[in-house]
């Protein structure tokens, strides 16, 4: 049975991840039993991954036993479901570099969690956390050559035929009319690059102006 | 690169070695970096001030022995070393007045002012207490220029929004003004507005003066440099993006947003919109005398 399980509650999609911690929150989701086992809660508006999900991405995605390299772990909301997601016999690198947020990923999320290894270092700077060939970058970072941060990362750390997510800010309004198009330039960057993108998702109503990439490295 | 196994002992080995490396690094960062930073600001602004009392009274000195060249030379800390350097007039040649920046011209003239020089005579001791004056001048610039890259470097890693919108100094005389970056960033940006001209605003309350517009951010150029009817709505717009970009780097860490290029549209739309001074006649009412620090002169700037 998947870590990932999807519901449907008062006809509103819902997610949830298999606790890797049972009976421990990370922030203040809700703790549910499912046949026998216990899972989190996961909100689409505060993780632009699940929003990801909810909107298309298909679930083979991040899998069980897969190593995802997560780039701008902030607090680590995002990434405690990631740690669910590839479950005990996986890996989620975080990386983070504001040590504010940074404390709080590391106390409740990598103290905790057996899978996770934190990291507070720049991005920029993949040789600092090469610890590990990864399955799946992971990139929010909210910054400006942010594409190319995550392809560095990429060519150093991620397999090949590996998978890119790259969660990209639109920058106008009419992005979100026409995400293809404007993310035409981000695309093309990572086609260069000797990426596939397989598809470009749209975040909203979870998250205004933002898209998802979802590219594939070229063996 | 070891690929170990995850659940393996070396595995939680490597794991927890970067628990450890990572809380040590956040144990560094609260360190309040942005207080060092608050320290390094007004140790600059001091030693702004004690150069240039020391300089001024190192060059008045020598102007009575060899006032041509206090004339001459413009740059204080320059006229300091060579003062430090060379010692009493008859010491100036082509040769030691080299690598100074002078024109030959200029070189030419002061060698021809050494020969003419209407200073008088000045003992080895007074001498001596000049050049210790000149060089301890020359010691602050250098003291000066060092602590001006650290705060450079510093509002860079600590504050870099404000630090891109407002300029490191500003930027870090505004945190120093607040206390810290956790008391700028929660500051309404009317009161950034006018840190720094406390005394202006209390008048203002106390005689119904009008309200000063701008403290330390009259420092900032884009407010300075416009036409006076421009500067107030100038620094409005400043303040707004600071208090942004003061709350960002505090409570988000260090995400970089494009603060500046916002702020650069904004300050064109002003300039055109307010191009021509308002038709109104400013009311005669005695204007308040601008308060806080003056704007930097130019002189002490390095590059
Ligand atoms: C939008 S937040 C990520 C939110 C997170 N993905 C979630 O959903 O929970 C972006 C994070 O990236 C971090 N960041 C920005 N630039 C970075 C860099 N160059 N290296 C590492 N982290 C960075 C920021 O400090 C911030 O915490």
């Amino acid at each position: 049975m998947s870590r990932l399980l999807r519901e449907e509650k008062n006809g509103r999609r819902a997610l949830l991840t298999k606790n890797l911690t049972p009976g421990k929150r990370v922030y203040n989701e809700d703790l549910v039993i499912r046949e026998g086992a216990e899972y989190r809660t996961w909100d689409p508006f505060r993780s632009k991954l699940a929003a990801a999900i909810l909107k298309g991405l298909p679930d083979d995605v991040v899998v069980e036993g897969g190593k995802v390299l997560y780039l701008g772990a902030s607090t680590g909301t995002t990434a405690s479901h990631v740690s669910d997601l590839v479950g005990p016999t996986g890996l989620v690198v975080g990386v983070e570099f504001a040590p504010r947020v940074a404390r709080e990923f590391v106390e409740h999320v990598a103290r905790e969690r057996m899978n996770v290894i934190p990291f507070v270092a720049d991005a920029r700077d993949p040789s600092k956390y090469a610890v590990a060939k990864v399955d799946v970058v992971y990139c929010d970072i909210a910054q400006p050559d942010q594409t190319e941060i995550a392809l560095v990362n990429c060519s150093m750390l991620l397999k090949k035929g590996g998978t890119l997510l790259l969660v990209v800010k639109a920058r106008s309004i009419d992005v979100v009319k026409d995400p293809a198009k404007v993310f035409e330039e981000e695309r093309a960057k990572l086609e260069k690059a000797g990426f596939r993108v397989v598809r470009a998702l749209e975040l909203s109503p979870f998250e205004k102006d933002h898209a998802m990439l979802h590219a594939v490295r070229r063996d | 690169m070891t690929e170990t196994a995850p659940g393996s002992a070396d595995f939680e080995a490597l794991r927890q070695k970067s628990i450890e490396a990572a809380e040590a690094a956040i144990r560094e960062a609260s360190s309040r970096p942005d207080l060092h930073l608050v320290q390094a600001i007004q140790a600059l602004d001091d030693t702004d001030k004690y150069l240039n009392i020391t300089a001024t009274r190192a060059s008045e000195w020598y102007g009575l022995h060899f006032p041509e060249l206090i004339q001459m030379v413009q740059d204080n800390v320059g006229l300091c070393k060579m003062i430090a350097e060379i010692g009493g007039r008859e010491g100036y040649t082509a040769e030691n007045l080299q690598g100074r920046g002078f024109t030959e011209k200029k070189v030419a003239a002061i060698l021809e002012a050494r020969d003419r020089s209407k200073g008088g005579t000045i003992s080895d001791g007074d001498l001596s207490r000049v050049k210790t004056l000149a060089s301890l001048a020359v010691q602050l610039s250098a003291i000066r220029g060092a602590l001006n890259d650290y705060v450079e470097a510093q509002m860079k890693k600590v504050a870099p929004n404000v630090s891109d919108v407002a300029g490191a100094t500003i930027g870090a005389r505004l945190m120093a003004k607040a206390g810290g970056l956790d008391r700028l960033a929660m500051l309404p940006a009317s009161t950034i507005q006018i840190l720094g001209a406390e005394k202006a605003l209390f008048r203002s309350l106390r005689t119904g003066a009008r309200p000063p517009k701008h403290g330390i951010l009259f420092q900032h150029q884009a407010v300075h440099m416009a036409p006076k009817w421009q500067r107030g709505k100038i620094a409005r717009t400043l303040a707004n993006k600071i208090a942004i970009a003061a709350r960002v780097d505090f409570y988000r860490g260090s995400e970089e947003l494009s603060l500046k290029v916002e702020l650069d549209k904004r300050l064109e739309r002003i300039k055109e919109l307010y191009k021509e001074p308002p038709k109104r006649k400013p009311e005669t009412r005695e204007r308040p005398r601008r308060e806080g620090r003056p704007p930097r002169r130019d002189k002490f700037r390095r590059r």
